[in-house]
């Protein structure tokens, strides 16, 4: 029987699933500068932001995946 | 509360020609994962709302954690957000205020003073509190009052947001609006209170992962918070914008046009207080808690988070009159000349930094912020309407099956009111004051009546009903004579030199006072309660539950006097 799945796995996949698109689009973004970049664009945020959450998320994804019971 | 005086300045906006960015795939497909996932929580928790005491009170499984991460999300909208930016903007440091002074000593009260009444009588709501304490003619009073204005509030808040889409992202008025509502009709309707919960508590991470990145790029920008203190003193010329207390002395030596004693009595005491302990929009998600611990413990909890606020609000609102090279202006001089306004201060910031995807997070966050209030706001509606009014005045004798599809129903029908308001609000727009000051007028005399409850075996059925009458009648009152006669603003804020603000605190502060002169005058007149009947519902008639902790350190009231040495050391650097 499983256990109900808990908060803190749904806030894990949300962080993970971000955490992914914002760190892929950041390396893309490293061979394919924008032609009108945001301000401090050369701090890359989007790629530690992405990795901080993609870390973020696979940690709690992990900790608190639904087990059978 | 915040939220009332918050977004005031975003109600007057009205839709402008241009847009300020616009989103590309990546950004889309995070605002896209996030819709797919609230969804999903609602259908998968649909199974766990079979009986009311699930639906509406969310099973009473709540940890403190996640009660109180909901407690502080239900008032984290995304107008509050955006509202408290640009009264940054605007008014400097001082707008925190609502945030430290405004709403932490209220919290750390709820957790160690109230909570435990409001526990242990099992009440399923304020109303329900009173009801107990007073009767039914100061439940029916507050119940029907709370329904129709949280609503009406619901949907001013809609229309807002829907605004700040179009204004932000070019987005129809139409599309921002059913996309939104039907999203948390639906998750709302399925689950009950614990998808909204499970839903709060995702979108309180996503708002601080969504905004947090503003103010740590703004600061390397300007190259700290020293950096940026001085260049605001240099580009205004002035140094209160950067101080929280010793511009207070007097209304006219800072910009907002208060005084200390507004701020400690009006805002501090009596506004916060009747807000964060008496408001069933977030008081509902603390009684969701699993014990009474948890229940102690989910308000404190909210307090350190609620503490840490401005630092995705108020410093954003601070660096944008430094960083911008423009200046913001207020609602009406920025249609008229094109300009950007004071509450486009948060949204600037995100585009100034954001590259796409970090762009898409940041609109999320704000989408789901938006979320989250509404969503309390549906949710408290269809508990009082079912439990307060329906339950209580209508139908008596129902199943609790009936409830539950009685609570799912309401939840649809206060969205589809909420919908209602925001056409009435495009066509109408000066009924968005008259709502707004309608939801303000009960919160002072309801914190008088439930405290009096609360602390004072002596309070009698008929002077808990007229006390909260007259606190109320009393703040339409001060409100109409204002409105009619301007210049009774100094009589009401005891200053010539008073603002608006300053109206709001006094006004709350003499409604709270009416409702206990009143409440204590007529409970001596009238015969008291028996005791034994009052069991339970106030302090000292009954022993409070002992609660064993293992360690000193795990005691809820440690952790409060953390909290709040915590605050007093921030308002001290910051003074």
């Amino acid at each position: 029987m499983r256990q109900e799945i808990s908060i803190w796995f749904f806030c894990g996949v949300l962080l993970l699933s971000y955490g992914l698109v914002i760190f892929v689009e950041g390396i893309w973004e490293l061979f394919h500068p924008l032609a009108n970049p945001p301000v401090l664009y050369n701090l890359h945020a989007a790629i530690w932001w992405g990795a901080f959450l993609w870390i973020s998320g696979l940690t709690y994804t992990l900790k608190f995946r639904p087990r059978r019971s | 509360m915040d939220r009332l005086i918050g977004f005031s300045n975003l109600l007057a906006a009205v839709p402008t020609a241009h847009q300020l960015t616009h989103l590309n795939g990546v950004d889309i497909l995070i605002i896209v994962i996030y819709f797919a996932i609230v969804i999903f929580i609602g259908f998968y928790l649909k199974g766990a709302s079979t009986t009311s005491e699930e639906f509406f009170m969310a099973g009473r499984e709540m940890t403190a954690w996640i009660a109180g991460l909901s407690f502080v999300s239900a008032n984290l909208g995304s107008l509050e957000l955006m509202g408290w930016a640009a009264a940054a903007y605007q008014y400097g440091i001082l707008a925190t205020h609502w945030y430290w002074i405004g709403a932490i000593p209220a919290m750390l009260f709820l957790g160690i003073v109230m909570m435990p009444f409001y526990y242990i009588s099992k009440t399923h709501s304020v109303p329900g509190y009173l009801h107990l304490r007073y009767g039914e003619g100061a439940r029916a009073l507050s119940a029907i009052t709370f329904a129709a204005m949280t609503v009406l509030m619901s949907g001013i808040n809609m229309y807002s947001m829907a605004l700040v889409m179009k204004v932000v992202l070019g987005w129809d008025l139409n599309f921002s609006i059913w996309v939104s509502s039907v999203t948390v009709a639906a998750y709302v309707a399925l689950g009950g209170l614990r998808s909204a919960i499970y839903n709060e508590v995702l979108q309180f991470i996503l708002i601080w992962v969504g905004a947090l990145l503003v103010p740590i790029l703004g600061l390397i920008e300007v190259g700290g918070w020293s950096n940026l203190q001085a260049r605001i003193v240099t580009n205004l010329g002035r140094t209160d914008y950067v101080h929280l207390w010793s511009t207070l002395g007097h209304f006219s030596s800072n910009p907002m046009g208060v005084h200390w004693t507004g701020i400690v009595f009006g805002l501090g005491f009596v506004v916060s207080f009747g807000y964060w302990t008496t408001d069933f929009l977030v008081v509902q998600r603390v009684l969701s808690a699993d014990n009474i611990r948890s229940a102690r413990l989910a308000p404190i909890i909210g307090a350190a988070f609620k503490m840490a606020v401005p630092f995705i609000v108020i410093l954003p609102g601070l660096l944008a009159i430094t960083v911008l090279p423009f200046h913001l202006v207020g609602e009406s001089v920025a249609v008229a000349t094109g300009q950007h306004s004071y509450n486009e201060a948060l949204p600037l910031m995100l585009v100034r930094y954001c590259s796409p995807g970090l762009l898409g997070l940041g609109v999320t966050a704000l989408i789901a912020g938006f979320m989250s209030g509404m969503a309390g706001n549906v949710s408290a509606f269809s508990t009082v309407w079912t439990y307060d009014i329906y339950g209580a005045f209508l139908n008596r004798k129902a199943t609790d099956k009936h409830y539950v599809a009685m609570g799912r129903w309401s939840t649809l029908v206060g969205v589809m009111i909420s919908i209602g308001t925001a056409y009435l609000v495009q066509n109408a727009p000066s009924i968005m004051d008259y709502v707004q000051a309608l939801f303000s007028f009960f919160i002072a005399p309801l914190f008088g009546t439930v405290i009096l409850g609360m602390l004072w075996k002596r309070a009698t059925k008929q002077a808990g009903f007229w006390g909260l009458l007259a606190g109320t009648l009393t703040s339409i009152g001060l409100w109409a004579w204002v409105r009619l006669d301007p210049s009774a603003l100094r009589y009401v804020a005891l200053s010539p030199d008073a603002k608006d603000m300053a109206e709001n605190m006094y006004r709350a502060l003499w409604a709270w006072i009416a409702c206990v002169i009143v409440t204590v005058v007529i409970s001596y007149m009238t015969a008291p309660r028996p005791v034994e009947e009052l069991e339970g519902l106030v302090y000292g008639v009954s022993p409070l539950p002992e609660e064993h902790d293992e360690h000193w350190y795990q005691r809820p009231v440690v952790w409060a006097g953390v909290v709040f040495g915590l605050f007093i050391v921030l308002n001290v650097i910051f003074w």
